[in-house]
């Protein structure tokens, strides 16, 4: 018998708690799984012997792709820009474009994280982890892009207001200042967020460790968690505060990096639509990906009873509510363009539908607008290849929503004379894969080694969670049993007490 | 305590090493070990007997060795060792670092413009026109401001070389001088027999006094003169009217009406630079009346875009036209033909009624009428000898001669070039020349190839090639000799219209060239003499000897002999020699569908690498053509018509004629002649240096056998082949919605109105935009002091591009090669835009030279997160290139898209040579920083730092940009706008001034003046539909006065100053 690819490590059976019943809620956590049973299925994952055989072939891949982009990056610092399509017309290209792609995929996880905390979703646990660490790795492709896109990387420190000899400031006028102030902050925030809310399941990894290293470096990244009723206490607050601290940063990081093209004053670019046209279509880019990613790690990893369909639904109305607003913002840009009466701005919009890009425009109209219409039908919200297949046009459409912006606005501007077209180089193309080899290979390095639920917060959303909850059934083990050490996990239950 | 032994050791063997040896030995000493150790000890032991004087000098050899050794190893840590030559004894009035001007001239084609010449410390950098000079009155052309370029050319000539049985040796000069005086001295003795010189077109009176010894001393000698691109038929036109050649001298600025006939006389022609000045100047309704130009011709010229009627016709018809003009003129009019031409009225004749005529001619007929004596026709050098005569006839019958066209001896008198190289090529084939010298020239490349004068070279049996460059010819030579470039040598040339400049050198040949009469002082005379004898010699002869040296000094400092221009003459013409009937017959005349019998050719010197000798000129080649916008190559021009017709699009290779092997891309260009292709030559250079090496298609194969004649009938075949052209503007097919948005936008960019509407609306530039009041975002600069501004008259500017060169050579932009320039990424501070508009077989033509505006409201200073693009106290919009970063934003944000980045390091690979070239006043750009018009800013504080110093304020037009100075239309003014009387200040508070994109309250610096066209009352041009304006502007300013700020409506000056 042929080993199958994907060798099913785990229990994992699809269970359809998606009915449209508005008095009985669905279960959050499918299987009657217990709380031994999360934690089991969690950490197998980072325990086992070796990771699905998928996942070598994924990650070298991934690596490989990351060899690309490191080598695309030292060509460019060593012979210029002008190895990319920008030219005189078109000064930013693909680097801009991916920068915008990637922060707006960095969206979703602290949206997930804050703002759906805030809002009491309690579905919001199953996939909160995981979509955040997209957001971590994503803004961190992003970041990569405004540093290598300048001409001359070396003196980059100079955007930073750095305390200099001749008292020079950087130029806060500057939209591209606050971007370095608006993603610094949002990548500082989130890394912090992310990790804070891993540190009980770092602990639990730490507890379940079968080997010192596994011990050591848990421990060291726990630091210190025993999970007291104090810990808690300072926790819990701790997080709250943070998700309020980084909510209005979901909104403003987009915005802010909308403003590099709102506050200019090229046709396509001035537009005060920006700012939430640009938030919802990072929302509804990043929630595509979480469902990109989410799809084949509940499958691979056996997670289907925790990142469940219901999870995956609500996360498709999501895509299909932001996918309307910005279809919306589509359809307000040509007005506002009519509106305004403004020739310059109304050709903008006219060539952009119309014009030499016109096949970017339809491929955004097509993948942002019409593709989620899909989601109406429940049959497709809840069909996994259905979804996989319009997530995947979202992610190509919100790229080609960027292209269509910068390249666009920028090739056909005031001057009749300075028109001219943009056309990308192999370089440009290379670095943009790259940066996806960037992305997954840290994803698949995070789903191999780190919590990839949060067990924690999924307990606290079960039924067993609720006080109650003993009056009628016995309370499972909180710890779980990792194979083979029933023993010591008691003992360990013992001196330190479960969170009940 | 350390031994004593160490130290003592180390002294004796520094008191060993004495004088020379002791410093080349410092290095020796510094590796021994005792040395070694004694630096260790931060001092050296010696302090125990440091008092004793012979023990305190050891000390300081010592401490010497170790700030040496220091310097040895921290060398090339960042700053590298210079050696610095201070001068002794400084040459009295010379500061090192201080530019200084020499006056001297260019002659190119047999005609000079003065010239001024910057210098740095003994390198010339940057050429200005000579504004004493006629030629040029202070500008001139793209080539002159390149010709520096060449002196810095690594691939020019740099060896003497001797090709002699398969071996190609270098002799040096040395090695030559004695091979002439043994090979020269026989020749002499013979009477020059076998000896035959190939010479370029002159107007130099040295050269053509030694030419004239030559001929006396060797009588059997013979001279032959080609030049590839001449106005020969012109001359022999003149010849058969007046028994001798005269030029044509053009007095424009005399002329109401002028009418061209194929000429292209603001552009190719010796003389353009003077004609393009008093074109333009007779373009401003405001001081003068307009003058107005009538244009038929075969190709798309510059003249033809400036005129106010254009006809483009195949080149038999332009003929046919004049013929029909001059029947209508004589026949109908009343005009009566001169003296001796009555003969022509039968023949003229056949004209009457001609079903052929153009709708242009009768106003053209009635305007030359009407402006008798103050019109003028002039035709261009491939329209055959005969419709020169003709037009010298209507010039004549007009009373013209002597008040627009006035004639002056022309210093060649030959029976053209075309019979001058069929004879040397029928005198080598005979075998007739034994000794063959070409002085400057390139016969193999631009001879008529059915000559084949390559294989005839052989024919002699010493071929000794004076040139610049190694080319095709110096391949078939014996002798290749380094010919001095023109600011290496002395000698002497006169204008078009004979004024006398002396050519002085600036700089010692870098390669140790000889000059052309330096060449033939050693050919008549076993005592060469220098150049500069030479030309002393001839200006006593000129001039006189009384008072010599004074004289002579006041020539090389103005750079000509003032009234030293030829006096016109008033030959009388011999109409019934020049004319005779079959003459009038010998044009053929095509139809104007192209279809049936092929495509006349139109071959054309090249405005940039003209007739192929600038072609290594990077400068030059990358300067885009001013019409096509081609930049790195020549193209087949092809009307938009015959384009759809023949199924052609821009970049498909022709092959022109079928199996010729000339294949050519394919240029669809509005305005061309429906049958007519248009081809440059200056291309396919084959053997040159790496620039121009392979660039574009040799178009001399294509050239008529009449020399400049008329046009060939040919059918082009598709090779089903592309080739990708390098245009500056519209990089690519722009699609019909571009297109429409395009004819939209462009007149509002560039507004222009016939001079009837702007008399009846003087403003109605600046009431073309309409938008809603404006306000700022910002709190405004307030500019005390200087207010920099520029203002460029749109109904001046013709269009030529020398702006475009001379901005470069001032600001060492550098070259990017065709590939960049395919990628968009050229990398000129101005650029010349061109616009057409209206049908695509008669476009109007528009021209608009756009370099940084300079907004007060500066996009792209908002933008730059490093501000690197600050605002000056002066309004000058700055580039700190040391801060830049390149994050290229602020290109995004310039509404005008002047900014440039550097992609790559094109300072790459720059020899030390080419270095010299560099404006030292202008930093040279590094890679990944953006760059842009400074509006000249090292100009700006250089005339503020000379006022300064000689305590005194700025004077108006104290500065002058590059491109301004270069201007030969006069259409760029700069100046400061807080002086009320400056003529910036007046431009910019003129009617017709509007600011580009005001509506976007940028508030540029730069102001144009609208274009004004002068077509004839009753034509269609005349009533072309007038821009549209928006009457009811004063309501909006009422409401701009509540907001206490500028209106788009107002002009470019005014909404500043807050």
């Amino acid at each position: 018998m042929a080993v199958p690819l994907f060798r099913r490590q785990f229990d994992s059976t699809e269970v359809v708690n998606t009915a449209d019943d508005a008095l009985a809620r669905p279960e959050l956590i499918t299987g009657g799984k217990t709380f031994a049973d999360v934690t089991n299925i969690v950490s197998r994952i980072a325990e086992a012997p070796s990771p699905p055989r998928i996942w070598w072939p994924l990650f070298l891949g991934s690596v490989a792709l990351v060899g690309v982009l490191f080598s695309m990056i030292i060509y460019l610092v060593v012979t210029g820009i002008g190895v990319w399509g920008v030219n005189t017309p078109v000064s930013w290209g693909f680097a801009i474009v991916n920068f915008v792609f990637w922060v707006g995929i960095g969206h979703a996880g602290t949206l997930i994280s804050a703002i759906l905390f805030l809002f009491r979703q309690k579905w919001r646990t199953g996939i909160n982890r995981f979509a955040e660490a997209m957001t971590i790795f994503a803004v961190m492709c992003a970041a990569i892009f405004p540093g290598i896109h300048v001409g001359r990387v070396w003196l980059v420190h100079y955007l930073f207001p750095l305390p200099n000899q001749m008292s020079l400031w950087p130029n806060f006028r500057s939209p591209l200042l606050w971007d370095v102030f608006a993603v610094g902050t949002y990548f500082t925030v989130s890394l912090l967020f992310w990790y804070m809310g891993m540190i009980p399941d770092l602990a639990t990894f730490r507890d379940r460790a079968r080997t010192r290293t596994r011990q050591i470096v848990y421990g060291l990244l726990a630091i210190g968690w025993r999970g007291s009723n104090r810990q808690w206490l300072h926790y819990e607050k701790a997080y709250l505060l943070l998700a309020a601290l980084a909510t209005p940063l979901v909104i403003s990081v987009h915005s802010v990096v909308s403003f590099d093209f709102a506050t200019s004053q090229l046709p396509g670019w001035h537009t005060s639509i920006f700012p939430p046209y640009f938030v919802a279509g990072a929302i509804f880019g990043g929630f595509a990906m979480v469902v990109t990613l989410a799809i084949p790690a509940r499958e691979l990893f056996g997670l289907k009873n925790i990142i469940t369909l219901h999870h995956l639904e609500n996360m498709n109305k999501i895509i299909l509510a932001t996918g309307m607003m910005v279809g919306y913002a589509y359809m307000m840009e040509f007005f506002t363009a009519w509106y305004s009466g403004n020739p310059a701005e109304g050709f903008a919009f006219v060539n952009r539908a119309l014009g030499p890009y016109a096949w970017a425009y339809w491929i955004m109209i097509g993948c942002n607008v019409l593709a989620p219409q899909l989601f109406w039908f429940k049959r497709a919200r809840t069909s996994i290849w259905a979804m996989l297949g319009v997530v995947m046009c979202v992610n190509v459409g919100m790229w080609f929503e960027r292209f269509v912006i910068v390249v666009s606005s920028l090739s056909r501007d005031f001057l009749p004379s300075g028109w001219d077209y943009y056309t990308p180089t192999m370089v440009d193309i290379l670095t943009f894969a790259g940066s996806f080899g960037l992305f997954f290979m840290l994803f698949l390095l995070f789903v191999r080694f780190a919590p990839l639920v949060a067990m924690a917060e999924v307990k606290s959303v079960m039924p067993q969670a609720h006080p109650h909850f003993d009056e009628h059934k016995p309370l499972g083990d909180y710890w779980g049993d990792a194979p083979g050490a029933h023993e010591e996990q008691e003992r360990l239950a013992r001196a330190e007490g479960g969170r009940s | 305590m350390p031994p004593l032994d160490d130290s003592i050791t180390t002294r004796k063997r520094l008191a060993g090493l004495t004088g020379r040896r002791y410093w080349r030995s410092l290095d020796e000493l510094a590796r021994t070990p005792q040395f070694a150790a004694a630096m260790e000890r931060e001092f050296p032991e010696v302090a125990v007997d440091a008092l004793s004087p012979e023990s305190r000098r050891e000390f300081l050899k010592l401490m010497g060795a170790s700030l040496a050794l220091a310097g040895l190893t921290l060398t090339g840590c960042r700053w590298p060792r210079e050696t610095i030559a201070p001068y002794a004894k400084r040459p009295q009035g010379f500061t090192p670092g201080q530019p200084a001007q020499y006056a001297t001239a260019m002659e190119l084609g047999g005609a000079a413009v003065g010239l001024l010449v910057t210098s740095y410390d003994g390198r010339p950098i940057k050429i200005e026109g000579n504004p004493l000079h006629p030629a040029s009155r202070g500008a001139t052309t793209a080539i002159h401001q390149a010709s520096v370029l060449d002196l810095y050319d690594i691939d020019r000539a740099s060896q003497v070389v001797q090709r002699q049985g398969g071996q190609t040796l270098q002799p040096g000069l040395e090695g030559f001088r004695q091979f002439a005086s043994e090979r020269f001295a026989g020749l002499r003795t013979r009477g020059g027999e076998g000896l035959a010189l190939l010479l370029e077109e002159t107007g130099s009176p040295t050269t053509l006094a030694m030419r004239a010894q030559l001929r006396d001393s060797m009588p059997l000698a013979q001279q032959f003169v080609y030049e590839p691109v001449s106005r020969d038929n012109q001359r022999q036109a003149m010849r058969r009217l007046y028994g001798r050649a005269y030029r044509p001298l053009l007095r424009l600025e005399g002329a109401d009406v002028i009418a061209s006939f194929d000429d292209d006389f603001l552009l190719l022609h010796p003389d353009g630079v003077r004609h393009a000045r008093e074109f333009a100047a007779r373009r401003n309704p405001d001081s003068g009346a307009m003058n107005r130009l009538y244009v038929l011709e075969s190709t798309v010229s510059l003249t033809g875009t400036n005129a106010d009627h254009r006809a483009a016709l195949r080149p038999g018809q332009v003929a046919l036209q004049l013929r029909i003009l001059a029947a209508r003129l004589f026949l109908k009019s009343g005009l009566s033909l001169p003296a001796g031409a009555e003969h022509l009225e039968g023949l003229l004749r056949v004209h009457m009624n001609d079903v052929n005529e153009h709708p242009l001619l009768e106003p053209l007929c009635k305007d030359l009428l009407r402006h008798r004596g103050r019109s003028l026709l002039t035709v261009g050098p491939r329209q055959t000898a005969d419709v020169h005569v003709l037009a010298q006839l209507i010039n004549d019958a007009l009373g013209n001669v002597g008040k627009t066209v006035e004639l002056v001896p022309d210093p060649r008198q030959d029976h053209g070039d075309r019979a001058q190289i069929e004879e040397l090529a029928g005198q080598l084939k005979a075998g007739a020349i034994s000794t063959l010298v070409i002085a400057g020239g390139n016969p193999v490349y631009n001879a008529p190839p059915e000559l084949s004068v390559a294989g005839k070279l052989a024919g002699a049996e010493t071929v000794i090639h004076l040139s610049q460059d190694e080319n095709e010819t110096s391949q078939h030579c014996s002798w290749l000799l380094p010919r001095a470039h023109y600011l290496e040598a002395w000698g002497d040339a006169t204008g078009w219209d004979g004024t006398y400049s002396v050519i002085q050198p600036l700089i010692e040949p870098l390669y140790g060239g000889l000059s052309e009469i330096e060449l033939l002082s050693m050919l008549i005379s076993a005592e060469p003499r220098s150049g500069y004898e030479l030309v002393r010699e001839t200006y006593a002869q000129r001039f006189g000897e009384d008072d010599f040296e004074a004289r002579w000094r006041t020539a090389l400092h103005d750079g000509l002999v003032a009234g030293s221009a030829s006096a016109p003459a008033r030959p009388t013409p011999d109409y019934g020699r020049a004319l005779t009937g079959t003459d009038l017959d010998g044009v053929r005349v095509y139809g104007e569908e192209a279809a049936t019998d092929g495509f006349e050719l139109a071959v054309v010197p090249d405005p940039r690498v003209y007739d192929g000798r600038f072609a290594n000129n990077g400068w030059l080649q990358e300067a885009p053509d001013p019409l096509t916008k081609l930049t790195w190559d020549n193209a087949a021009v092809i009307s938009v018509a015959d384009a759809a017709a023949q199924g052609l699009r821009d970049g498909d290779v022709i092959e022109l004629p079928p199996d010729s092997g000339v294949k050519l891309p394919v240029l669809v260009m509005p305005g061309q002649p429906r049958g007519v292709i248009t081809v440059a030559l200056g291309y396919g250079r084959q053997v040159c240096g790496r620039v121009g090496r392979g660039v574009g298609v040799n178009a001399y194969a294509l050239r008529p056998q009449e020399h400049g004649g008329a046009a060939q009938v040919m059918q082009p075949r598709k090779t089903g082949r592309t080739h990708e052209l390098a245009c500056t503007q519209d990089h690519y097919v722009i699609d019909t919605l571009g297109m429409a948005e395009r004819e939209r936008r462009v007149g509002g960019l560039v507004r222009e109105a016939n001079l009837a509407f702007y008399h009846e609306h003087p403003d109605f530039a600046q009431k073309m935009t309409h938008h809603p009041p404006l306000k700022s975002l910002w709190t405004e600069h307030s500019y005390e002091g200087h207010r920099w501004a520029l203002a460029i008259d749109l109904s001046s500017c013709i269009g030529c591009g020398a702006c475009i060169t001379a901005c470069q050579a001032e600001n060492n932009i550098p070259v990017v090669g065709k590939q960049r320039v395919l990628e968009g990424r050229e990398m000129h501070w101005i650029r010349v835009d061109r616009y057409f508009t209206g049908d695509p077989a008669a476009p109007q033509s528009l021209s608009q030279p756009v370099a940084c505006h300079h907004c007060e409201m500066a996009p792209c200073e908002q933008v730059c997160p490093v501000a690197a693009t600050v605002h000056s106290s002066e309004g000058l919009n700055e580039m700190v290139y040391n801060r830049c970063v390149g994050t290229r934003y602020c290109a995004n944000n310039c509404p005008y898209k002047v900014r440039r980045f550097n992609y790559f390091n094109y300072q790459k690979g720059i020899t030390e040579t080419q270095k010299l070239g560099f404006n030292p006043e202008v930093t040279v750009r590094s890679r990944g920083v953006m760059e842009k018009c400074t509006y000249c800013v090292q100009r700006i504080q250089g005339a503020k730092i000379d006022a300064g110093n000689e305590q005194r304020p700025l004077e108006d037009g104290e500065i002058t940009p590059a491109c301004a100075q270069a201007c030969p239309a006069r259409a760029i003014t700069f100046g400061d706008l807080n002086d009320p009387d400056s003529a910036v200040r007046k431009l910019h508070d003129h009617q017709r001034a509007y600011a580009m994109l005001a509506e976007l309250n940028v508030k540029p610096r730069t102001a144009y003046l609208a274009k004004l066209r002068n077509p004839a009352p009753g034509t269609p041009e005349y009533e072309t539909p007038p821009p549209e304006l928006y009457e009811h502007a004063e309501e909006h300013d009422e409401h701009a006065g509540h907001a206490g700020e500028g209106d788009g409506h107002a002009a470019a000056g005014e909404g500043e100053g807050h």
